[in-house]
């Protein structure tokens, strides 16, 4: 057997004394070792020894959800880089920003990758829920976790609000004034809610220590636990979503059905809420290697794409924070855009009834969209009523967000992004 | 587990039922007082920001029919003839500081115009700019207090 020189080298180490302590199974050979190599690391038993085809299809997945989770992977990675030389104090802040595009080696890179999977992740969060929609993959038994991936793309939103007054420039600061005011627009608890976030009545030192703090430790570590149950119900519920196959029956056995005058081994309980899942031992594969390659090489496209954004352009840094002149006209970030648009016509109902309710239809949705029919296909026929629904809401949102981005100029006015913008005139 | 007790159970002794519930509620206490803590904890008792009542100077460094913003305090100061009015340049929308206009107020971040008097014009402010009380100390100093609202027609007159 002429394998090449770098597997020949792998199949050494695994044999030797060391590599066999650290790596248990080396490059598997056989259908067995397939198996052992997935249950006996701990990066890999994350996920199941076989998968079923239809979950590897890139047409169905897209693999939005997994580059959504590389991007928080470099964003912690680099975010982590960063945190060596940030300072959270209006005084420093703004000036390390220029020492990192400046004067430290690679800053400039790693604050732009930073910058640029913050933006790409929001961006694919909405993508993968778009997927998860339109291809009815939040029905039963997926309804949970479809709840849980709304607290994830709140949290993702939550994460990139809160990074963006780090900079402590004027688009940070006046983005997160604007932001907070929103939140004062809730009704009752909405100016207590604004004190508590701001840590006072403006936008200072107190709002930047908490807005860090949130930013660096208290909401990576909620997306990270629910990111772990996310992946985790994914197996759970049996991979994937798929249409269902003849013969192939969701069941779902009550634990309480069970007789309970006898005891249970660990495989019997486990299926007891799943449902029944690849009877057909046909349809499956082995994770190692058709999964595990696959995602490794998604993750490795990734990082060249997040490194090439980040080469060719740099993160925007405005001047340093000036609470006495607004940046005319005083922009959110993009993903923000359509609710400023919304909030332009009326702060109580854009800034918070709209968005409330759409929060509150995303988290119902599963439980009022109960047909079990069209899961697993693309904008399934019988189910094209939910998917009109939310096109027309989609579409509405992405219009908002073009408006707010490239058709309002100073004093928030109406320009047309193909003709020169009308001088900014300063009133005093 | 133990299948043999079923009837026991609804016999629990009177004093160990009355342990049992003080021991779960003095437990159930402490956890909700810790939590309450922790939320009374995160509101702030000292605030670092710059006091709302200060001094703005002799009255004749203002001249006649000026408007003039204090940056600090983003306030402006308005004088007409012998009176003096002290209005808010934040945004009662979402808390941008208005520019001064030709006739009246703008605001650069939803486009919200206030006329000369504060109230809203145009756009999706909700109310109109906030009036401070203006008052002259012992020493003969304009004095403003943002903590006292005003109508807007309320001068000080010297
Ligand atoms: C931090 C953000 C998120 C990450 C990293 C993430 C990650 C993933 C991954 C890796 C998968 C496996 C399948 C795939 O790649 O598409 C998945 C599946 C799924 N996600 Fe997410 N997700 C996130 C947010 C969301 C959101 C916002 C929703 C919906 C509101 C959601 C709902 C679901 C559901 C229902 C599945 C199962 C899909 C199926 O079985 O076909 N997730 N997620
Ligand atoms: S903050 Fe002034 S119009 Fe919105």
């Amino acid at each position: 057997m002429n394998a090449p020189l770098p597997k020949r080298i792998w199949q050494w180490f695994t044999r030797t004394r060391i590599g066999r302590s650290i790596f248990r199974i080396g490059l598997p050979e056989s259908n067995l070792e397939r198996s052992q190599v997935m249950v006996s690391s701990f990066l890999l038993h994350m996920q199941p020894a076989k998968v079923h085809r239809h979950s590897l299809r890139a047409s169905y997945s897209l693999g939005l959800g997994l580059i959504s989770l590389y991007l928080f992977l470099i964003l912690i990675g680099t975010g982590v880089l960063l945190m060596f030389y940030y300072v959270p104090s209006t005084e420093k802040a703004y000036d390390i920003m220029k020492d990192l595009q400046y004067v430290v080696s690679a800053g400039l890179v790693i604050r732009n990758m930073h910058r640029w999977a913050a933006h790409l992740m929001v961006l694919f969060v909405l993508l993968h829920m778009c997927r998860v929609f339109y291809t009815g993959a939040y029905k039963r038994p997926r309804e949970f976790n479809w709840v849980i991936g709304v607290g994830l793309f709140l949290l993702t939103l939550g994460l990139s609000f809160t990074g963006y007054l780090l900079p402590w420039d004027q688009l940070a600061f006046w983005a997160i004034t604007v932001g907070t005011n929103i939140a004062g627009y809730a009704p009752v608890i909405g100016l207590k809610l604004k004190y508590l976030m701001l840590g006072g009545n403006v936008v200072g030192q107190e709002a930047l220590t908490r807005f860090y703090a949130l930013h660096v430790i208290v909401l990576p570590t909620v997306a990270l636990l629910m990111l772990a149950v996310h992946l985790w119900r994914v197996r759970k519920d049996g991979g994937l979503s798929r249409p269902d196959e003849p013969g192939d029956i969701v069941q779902q056995i009550q634990l309480k059905q069970l007789p309970t005058n006898k005891t249970y081994g660990l495989m019997e309980l486990a299926r007891g809420t799943t449902p029944q899942v690849g009877k057909n031992p046909e349809d499956e594969v082995f994770a190692w290697p058709h999964l595990v390659f696959r995602e490794l090489l998604l993750f490795l496209l990734v990082t060249a794409m997040v490194l090439f954004l980040a080469i060719f352009w740099n993160a925007p840094l405005e001047e340093l924070a000036n609470p006495i002149h607004p940046p005319n006209p005083a922009k959110a970030p993009w993903y923000f855009l359509g609710l400023q648009e919304l909030v332009s016509y009326s702060a109580f109902w854009g800034g918070v009834v709209v968005p409330g309710l759409l929060v509150t239809a995303l988290v119902l949705l599963p439980y009022i969209d109960r047909q079990r029919k069209g899961v697993g296909h693309w904008f399934a026929r019988e189910r094209v009523v939910a998917n009109t629904i939310f096109s027309v809401c989609l579409v509405i949102a992405v219009v908002l967000t073009i408006i707010g981005t490239s058709f309002r100029g100073p004093n928030w006015g109406w320009v047309e992004p193909w003709k020169n913008a009308p001088a900014v005139t300063e009133g005093h | 587990m133990n299948r043999s007790t079923p009837d026991n159970k609804n016999e629990l002794p009177r004093r160990g039922f009355f342990q049992l519930t003080l021991g779960w509620l003095a437990g159930a206490f402490a956890v909700a007082a810790s939590a309450a803590g922790a939320v009374r904890f995160l509101v702030p008792n000292v605030l670092f920001e710059p006091s709302l009542r200060f001094k703005a100077g002799k009255p004749d460094d203002y001249p006649d029919g000026s408007v003039t913003f204090m940056e600090d305090e983003r306030i402006f100061l308005v004088r007409q003839g012998n009176t003096f009015r002290c209005l808010s340049a934040i945004c009662t929308h979402l808390g941008c500081t208005v520019n001064r206009a030709d006739h009246g107020y703008h605001c650069p971040c939803h486009g919200s115009v206030f006329d000369e008097q504060g109230s809203v014009k145009s756009g999706p402010a909700p109310r109109g700019l906030e009036w401070f009380q203006v008052t002259l100390s012992k020493d003969k100093r304009l004095l403003l207090d943002k903590n006292q609202r005003v109508a807007a027609d309320k001068y000080l007159v010297l």
